[in-house]
């Protein structure tokens, strides 16, 4: 064995790795070479202080002042999340009741490009209950992006209410009553039982359905 | 990250039996409660793991400053993803892998704002943090591993100083064992250089 090669295999050597025919040639070598001898002193002594390291340092100030003010924020727009909710499905709801009186060609309450307001639990971001995070932060991301899509979507039916049939908005008015009311219903479940993966599948069906309803309609605009 | 990845507990393994068992249920019971969005027994949790993530991401930034923001971060995503931990090992270990994922993923967006350290094959710049020396050298390992280039220096931190296999090296930081063994075998002839220097 060359001294190269116990330099290649000295680390297999300290740490009592070396096959058995390798580990009798670096027996063989380490008894002859007195400069290999000394790197692998070298190495234990290395191996020696680092094992003797201490596992625990004390930070030098108190960290957890600033955890806690940061869980704090979050427990402060985490915890109201899901009692968040109704008025964002109000504000969904009122949506649909916008979208249905301007798309039937009744006076609206308000000017129809106000209406359509991202629902502000899914805007705040992933602010969720501890024990649905593991899960909630994806499906918080996932319904920013489907409430994203569908409001870029409502906003592009909106330009072309007047160029849809009466029977074709109604039916968009109801489609998506029906899924929002199922969203609804999904997040209260959610809010029982935060880690049932199911109850997230079903969230993030629900969302597609609702977006699929859109573009859909949308689509039939534009063909019109 | 989850309970999945078996790694050792970093409990005292002098500690009788019953004495681990009574920890872990209290422990256990933080974490129930933390869960439930207890931030007090979160906090005793922190408490009682503080010092060795602090440890550990200090080693693997090799800035005692960012090991701060880095630790607090453990705790933060720790909190975040409270809900998926079932009891299954010690918290510590639980904790284990994201102390380790978050020290490295923070290392990696901070070094393409900041480049702090500028990695060197040269052991005669390793030039680090200041500890104590060994009194008997007067070496400063700790000083020594901070100047290493970070692939090296985050096995040698989990190697050597840590005690993980290569095995479990290669899941933390998601690299093949043989990759594990050639950057060991780097970190450690370094520093044997600046040893002998």
């Amino acid at each position: 064995m060359t001294c190269r090669e116990m330099d290649d295999r000295l680390d297999e050597w300290v740490d009592d790795t070396l096959p058995g025919v390798e580990r009798r040639e670096a027996e063989a070598h380490l008894a002859a070479c007195t400069d290999c001898r000394q790197q692998e002193q070298r190495l234990r002594e290395l191996l020696t202080h680092a094992a003797a390291l201490p596992r625990s340092v004390s930070p030098p100030r108190d960290l957890w002042p600033g955890i806690a003010e940061s869980l704090e924020g979050q427990r402060a727009w985490s915890w109201p999340r899901f009692a968040a909710w109704p008025p964002a499905l109000a504000v969904a709801a009122a949506v649909v009741i916008a979208l249905g009186a301007v798309l039937f060609g009744r006076p609206s309450p308000a000017p129809v490009h106000t209406v359509v307001i991202p629902s502000p639990a899914v805007s705040e971001g992933a602010r969720l209950h501890p024990a649905a995070l593991e899960m909630g932060s994806g499906l918080v991301a996932m319904e920013t992006d489907y409430q994203a899509a569908a409001n870029a979507l409502m906003e592009a039916l909106l330009e072309r209410q007047d160029e849809m049939e009466p029977e074709t908005l109604a039916s968009v008015q109801q489609n998506l009553a029906v899924i929002d009311q199922a969203l609804a219903e999904v997040h209260r479940a959610l809010e029982k039982d935060p880690n049932r993966p199911e109850l997230g599948r079903m969230l993030v069906s629900t969302h597609r359905k609702r977006v699929d309803v859109l573009r859909k309609m949308v689509r039939l605009s534009t063909a019109l | 990250m989850g309970d999945g990845l078996a790694v050792p507990a970093l409990g005292d393994r002098s500690i009788p039996n019953h004495v681990h068992d009574d920890r872990r249920a209290t422990e256990w019971r933080l974490v129930q409660d933390a869960q439930g969005g207890d931030l007090a027994a979160f906090e005793r949790l922190y408490r009682d793991n503080e010092r060795r993530v602090f440890a550990v991401c200090m080693r693997l930034s090799a800035d005692p400053a960012l090991a701060e923001e880095l630790t607090q971060e453990v705790f933060i995503r720790a909190w975040r993803k409270l809900g998926s931990f079932r009891g299954q090992s010690a918290f510590s270990s639980w904790l284990y892998p994201l102390t380790v994922n978050v020290g490295l993923t923070e290392r990696r967006s901070r070094r393409r704002r900041l480049a702090r350290i500028v990695p060197t094959d040269d052991a005669t710049t390793l030039e680090p943090p200041t500890p104590a020396p060994t009194p008997e050298t007067g070496f400063d390992l700790e000083k020594a591993m901070a100047g290493l280039p970070p692939g090296a220096r985050h096995v040698f931190v989990l190697h050597d100083v840590e005690g993980r296999t290569h095995d479990e090296i290669a899941a933390l930081l998601g690299i093949a064992v043989g990759t594990s063994k050639a950057q060991l075998h780097r970190a450690r002839k370094l520093l044997r250089e600046a040893l002998a220097s």
